[in-house]
């Protein structure tokens, strides 16, 4: 079964980092991403770049969409990245949650509808195969 | 380049409707994410529920897990859809066709390439480019 796993923080604080510092971050985080990888799991999961660069699309009836710079919601706390993992359970996708290398944030886990026993395909391929050569 | 577009909903529509009035509406979706698969644009999409689960993770390094239903504003992320894109006119084009009732909105957010870093993303190619590979 698909999870999603959305990673809210309040955006900025990397901004004085060191590349040591930066390098640190993101190892951790590239590890995290290998470990889902060899595990069968990972199927896709990115960084969002900050939320100014959004842009929102708001959709009417008999008109046409309104489009917008900027993200939806002006808060604190934004959408900094998400992984879409394949879990035998929510308890799976729950340690997986408790491990992502955040600062400090919080990780939403929502189950993805399956609609296929409705007859309808699932476009989202499978989870990827871990490379074999590193 | 990859967008990620997410579905706010107000209202949930889908959860617990009866598949027969459902149908018009998901054969809509399956149109649309057909669209973005023939086009090579389509990684992956998803419909999701509710947050059935949060985890949070404090200055200290401690992880708190709570269970829901929580107590969330109005809007909901109904679902996404990760595209490869040429650029985001390509991605608000996309964002315009998604076929999500009036009223919900499409935001579209770029990734954030961490190649020029030196880390590759390990999210799957497009479906089409995957097809024919």
């Amino acid at each position: 079964m698909k999870y999603v796993l959305a990673l809210i923080s309040e955006e900025g604080g990397m901004e004085d980092a060191s590349p040591e510092e930066m390098k640190a971050v993101m190892d951790r985080w590239d590890a995290y991403t290998r470990t889902a990888v060899d595990n069968g799991a990972f199927i896709a999961g990115e960084a969002l770049q900050p939320s100014p660069t959004a842009t929102t699309v708001k959709i009417k009836e008999g008109e046409d969409p309104v489009v917008t710079d900027g993200p939806f919601a002006e808060s604190k706390e934004q959408l900094g990245g998400f992984y879409l993992f394949e879990c035998k359970d929510m308890d799976e996708a729950i340690e997986y949650a408790k491990g992502i290398p955040f600062q400090e944030g919080t990780v939403e886990v929502r189950p993805a509808m399956d609609f296929t026993d409705l007859g309808y395909e699932d476009f989202t391929p499978g989870p990827v195969k871990a490379k074999t050569s590193r | 380049m990859k967008y990620l577009l997410s579905y706010i909903v107000g209202e949930r529509t889908m959860e617990g409707a009866d598949p027969e009035e459902m149908k018009p509406a998901m054969d809509a979706w399956a149109a649309f994410d057909r669209e973005a698969v023939d086009a090579g644009a389509l990684i992956a999409g998803e419909p999701v529920e509710n947050v059935k689960t949060k985890v949070t993770v404090g200055e200290d390094g401690e992880r708190i897990v709570t269970d829901g239903p929580f107590a969330e504003s109005k809007e909901q992320l109904g679902g996404f859809c990760l595209l490869e894109c040429g650029d985001l006119d390509e991605a608000l084009d996309w964002a315009k066709k998604v076929p999500i009732q009036p009223g919900a909105t499409v935001e579209v957010r770029p990734i954030m390439d961490l190649s020029q870093f030196g880390y590759e993303s390990a999210t799957v190619a497009p479906a089409k480019a995957k097809a024919t590979a």
